[in-house]
């Protein structure tokens, strides 16, 4: 076991370093950067131009500036922010519990919603329901998250209006400018970000699940179980549900990082103060520190997430070993 | 160059979620940022005058209340001494006043000076003074140490800010500490735009400047305190109790939000969510008409740039000569071609077309300000032009271009892509500009590849364009460092120079070297205006550049909300904010 973490994490730090580099290379491919705001700026002389790039570290080839990055990544230094100056990992800090409350109420309602769907798709395969779910799920799957958002806002935030005037939902933010917290103005301000992001992603749920079900309904263990006599719910929710449900926990633990990669979307389209928004915003301004910190995060996140499935799985299934 | 960091961001978060074979990001461009194109201004719209003296009128001032500003962008920094962007300059602005800084007019005015400064004969001494009494939000006074300090702070190593003007005060003295005496090694004829900021002499220590608490959390002078900073969410700003002027600012507080986009922005102003909405452009003026009856107006100012079309004299294969009469361009150096172009360009029916007529034609490089320099706007005439390209020898070919000695009379016009406005104009040039046998070929490219620096090849830097279409001007009150960069000789792009200035004309006049010389080594704004304005007259002469109209700064606004102004310069909506109120 401990030798089996040991290797991974020895794989894991080696494709970080592979991704760094090629991140770090296309960043720094990009025409211009953050010294076009100084470039036709007249009253900037050429000195103050010179000092400027070499303040910004720019004056080195890409390779220099990358083992420069890495040697203070290796201190624990994310870098500064070229643009608010402050340390990388803080312009993270303050947006990650955004992001985290969006992504966590959004999966909470996406398993909320395809779990039942799901598993009521499969126990009444090819009824009338059952059709139009697998119909509803498959048009969900594939709907353009970023269409789908803007058609939310324009229908609840323009089109519909609240009784007492004002859009019936907010479009933009998590709260109400220049009201204090209060959470039925944040749950507002969540309702259309939540409903894009769980209504895609429950449709694909959805359909693993139904699929799952449907495959665990037919084992002989569930037979076994219907001919002992045990009374229908039981046989479902013991016997069938709970195998049914371990290739879901898999593909959740697979997904999560890829909700973060669906935040940018969301996030940019709402304005929501969180990761996916700054990671635009540092996009637009070529602010490489955040976004090698922010990118470097994600694929962290991705590798530590494969890891801990694969433990997950070793943990359920004991046919499968790790060597 | 933003679809370009758009692909580039899905690449590269394609590329990592592929990394652990995981599917990749659905490619689906987002809503892309808008990004403010400085948009400049006319219009002094419907401001009622300050109203200061409470009376019983319905236009008396009712103090109190809460505004919210609306803008796509949010500010990294709040310090003048790292601002890079004009969000940060507004919003900053608010806070941290300047000695003197430019009104609506486009005139100087002086805001913590007690008058406007004056120079000696020789122009080599300036003195400031100081308004007493002032103190800043902190409680601490200000005076002369404060200016002095402003003065290290922007020749520190670690700041960003110009220091144009600042490196040649020789000494600065505290006659008293209301008096500021500068000391200048030569003449800095557009003094007045120094000291547009002052920081408190407490702010932190020069060598630690990127760590300074003030970066996010600014002490100024101005009528307003930042309260708190929700990164990505809003910021709020709160009243100065100290505010040198009694009773005001009349607001209790100022909110800004970051919004997603401008388009957002738009809707929000419709139903009253937000008060004000920054930076507009003039494309955005059929949207603001639509909300007319929900109280929307707008305010402008006319900031001295021109939306203009800039013709290069040198050839277009990247080599950047100094001299573009050595290596002339193949249509575009001989004069008399310049002229047909701008006789057959209609720009009264751009404006009416693609601007519901909203903004003034340009016809001078100096349209506003303390040194606005009016001159004839061109004429319209299809005839002279095709007229003048015969004389010149250009010739109409059988497929309706014309030809002379071989070459095809074919340009290329170039912006910056996914610019709806530009490209709609480059598209109104080209049905212009054929019946006159020009051939005019729309190439875009992204912004960043267009303005891109010297170093890094910038097609504008090198010379690879015939035509370019963009915004440029004197913009912020003095236009020495403007017309010096974008039309003396000294300032044409090349290795000589290493890449350094904006004549990317490669223009090249000795009377107008000449006279930006002599304009730069005198105070005398009388002179200096004079000087201006014989650059100007000659600019319209040798056509280094077509004036296409005249560019406003534009902020939209609910007109509950009232002396809302733009000033035309980095101050922007940020003008007297203390006199702002709201009418019921």
């Amino acid at each position: 076991m401990a030798e089996y973490l040991l290797r991974r994490f020895l794989q894991a730090v080696f494709t970080l370093l592979i991704i760094s580099m090629i991140i770090f290379g296309l960043i720094s491919a990009v025409p211009g950067g953050i010294m076009n705001a100084y470039e036709d700026n007249p009253d900037i002389t050429k000195e103050d131009y010179a000092r400027l790039r070499a303040k910004y570290g720019l004056d080195d080839p890409v390779p220099v500036r990358y083992v420069k990055w890495l040697g203070n990544l290796a201190q624990g230094d994310w870098g500064n922010s070229f643009v608010s100056k402050r340390p990388a990992i803080e312009e993270i800090g303050d947006r990650l519990p955004n992001t985290l409350l969006l992504m966590g109420v959004s999966l909470f309602f996406t398993l909320a919603i395809a779990i039942p769907l799901g598993i009521y798709s499969a126990l009444k395969q090819y009824s009338v329901i059952d059709l139009v779910l697998t119909t509803l799920a498959l048009a969900g799957q594939s709907l353009p998250v970023f269409w789908f958002g803007l058609l939310l806002i324009i229908v609840f935030s323009v089109s519909l209006q609240a009784p007492g005037g004002g859009p019936l939902l907010p479009g933009s933010g998590m709260r109400t400018p220049g009201e204090a917290f209060n959470l039925w103005d944040l749950i507002r301000h969540m309702i259309l970000p939540v409903t894009m992001l769980s209504l895609v992603s429950a449709a694909g749920y959805m359909r693993y699940m139904r699929a799952s079900m449907l495959e665990v309904i037919h084992k002989d263990y569930v037979r076994t179980a219907r001919g002992k006599g045990l009374p229908e719910n039981l046989v479902m929710t013991r016997h069938a549900l709970r195998n049914a449900l371990i290739p879901i926990i898999t593909l959740v633990g697979l997904d999560l990082p890829y909700l973060f990669g669906g935040a940018i979307f969301t996030e940019t389209i709402f304005a929501w103060p969180g990761i996916g928004r700054l990671f635009f915003d540092a996009a637009l301004k070529t602010d490489y520190p955040v976004l090698m910190a922010v990118l470097m995060i994600f694929s962290a996140l991705i590798i530590v997430s494969s890891v801990l499935v694969d433990l997950i799985y070793t943990a359920i299934d004991p046919r499968i070993t790790l060597s | 160059m933003k679809t370009l960091k758009h692909i580039l961001a899905l690449v590269v978060l394609a590329s990592v979620l592929l990394a652990a074979c995981q599917p990749a990001a659905p490619a689906a461009p987002a809503a892309p940022a808008e990004q403010p194109s400085a948009a400049p201004a006319e219009k002094p719209t419907d401001i009622p005058a300050p109203t200061a003296a409470p009376t019983t009128d319905p236009n008396a001032v009712v103090p109190g209340g809460k505004i919210v500003i609306g803008t796509p962008q949010e500010p990294g920094v709040l310090n003048p001494l790292l601002q890079a962007s004009s969000v940060e300059d507004w919003v900053s602005a608010m806070i941290i006043e300047g000695l003197v800084l430019v009104d609506p007019a486009g005139k100087y005015q002086p805001v913590l000076a007690k008058e406007l400064p004056t120079a000696t004969a020789d122009g080599l001494t300036i003195t400031w003074k100081l308004k007493e009494g002032v103190k800043f939000s902190d409680g601490s006074d200000f005076n002369c140490d404060d200016v002095k300090f402003t003065l290290d702070a922007v020749l520190s190593d670690a700041s960003q800010a110009s220091t144009s003007g600042y490196k040649d005060i020789e000494t600065l003295t505290c006659v008293d500490p209301f008096t500021v005496e500068a000391k200048f090694t030569k003449v800095y004829a557009p003094y007045m735009r120094l000291f547009n900021f002052i920081l408190p002499d407490n702010a932190g220590k020069l060598e630690d400047l990127d760590n300074w608490a003030f970066n996010r959390a600014p002490i100024g002078t101005g009528p307003w305190v930042l309260k708190e900073w929700k990164a990505g969410d809003q910021i709020i700003l709160e009243k100065n109790a100290s505010f040198r002027e009694e009773g005001k600012p009349y607001l209790d507080s100022v909110i800004i939000k970051i919004l997603p986009s401008r388009e957002t922005g738009m809707q929000l102003l419709g139903t009253s969510e937000i008060n004000v909405l920054w930076d507009l452009v003039e494309s955005d003026f059929p949207a603001l008409e639509k909300l007319a009856d929900k109280n929307v107006g707008y305010a402008g100012a006319v900031t001295g740039e021109n939306e203009l079309l800039l013709l290069n004299f040198g050839v277009t294969d990247g080599s950047a000569p100094a001299d573009a009469t050595n290596a002339p361009h193949p249509i575009l150096s001989d004069l008399k071609v310049r002229e047909a172009l701008q006789m057959a360009t209609d720009k009264q029916a751009i404006v009416d077309a693609l601007l519901s007529g909203n903004v003034k034609i340009g016809s001078t490089v100096l349209p506003a300000g303390d040194f606005a320099c009016p001159q004839e706007p061109s004429v319209y005439d299809m005839e002279k032009a095709a007229a003048l390209l015969d004389e010149a020898g250009w010739k109409m070919g059988s497929d309706n271009v014309r030809e002379k000695d071989g070459v095809k009379m074919e340009l290329k016009i170039t912006s910056s892509s996914g610019n709806q406005l530009r490209e709609q104009t480059e598209q109104v040039l080209q049905k212009m500009w054929e019946p006159l046998g020009v051939k005019l070929v729309i190439e875009n490219v992204p912004s960043d590849t267009l303005f891109a620096g010297w170093s890094s090849g910038g097609l504008r830097k090198v010379g690879k364009f015939d035509i370019l279409l963009y915004t440029t001007g004197p913009f912020g009150g003095d236009p020495d460092s403007h017309l010096f960069s974008n039309y003396h000789s000294l300032s044409i792009p090349s290795k000589d120079n290493e890449g350094s200035g904006s004549n990317y004309s490669r223009y090249s006049n000795p009377d107008v070297d000449a006279w930006l010389d002599e304009a730069s080594a005198t105070t005398d704004m009388a002179k200096r205006a004079e000087l201006y304005c014989n650059v100007a007259g000659q600019i319209n002469k040798d056509l280094p550049r077509i004036f296409l109209y005249e560019r406003l700064l534009l902020s939209g606004y609910n007109k509950s909300l009232q002396n809302f102004q733009i000033s035309p310069s980095f101050v922007d909506l940020s003008w007297e904010t203390q006199n702002w109120w709201l009418k019921k």
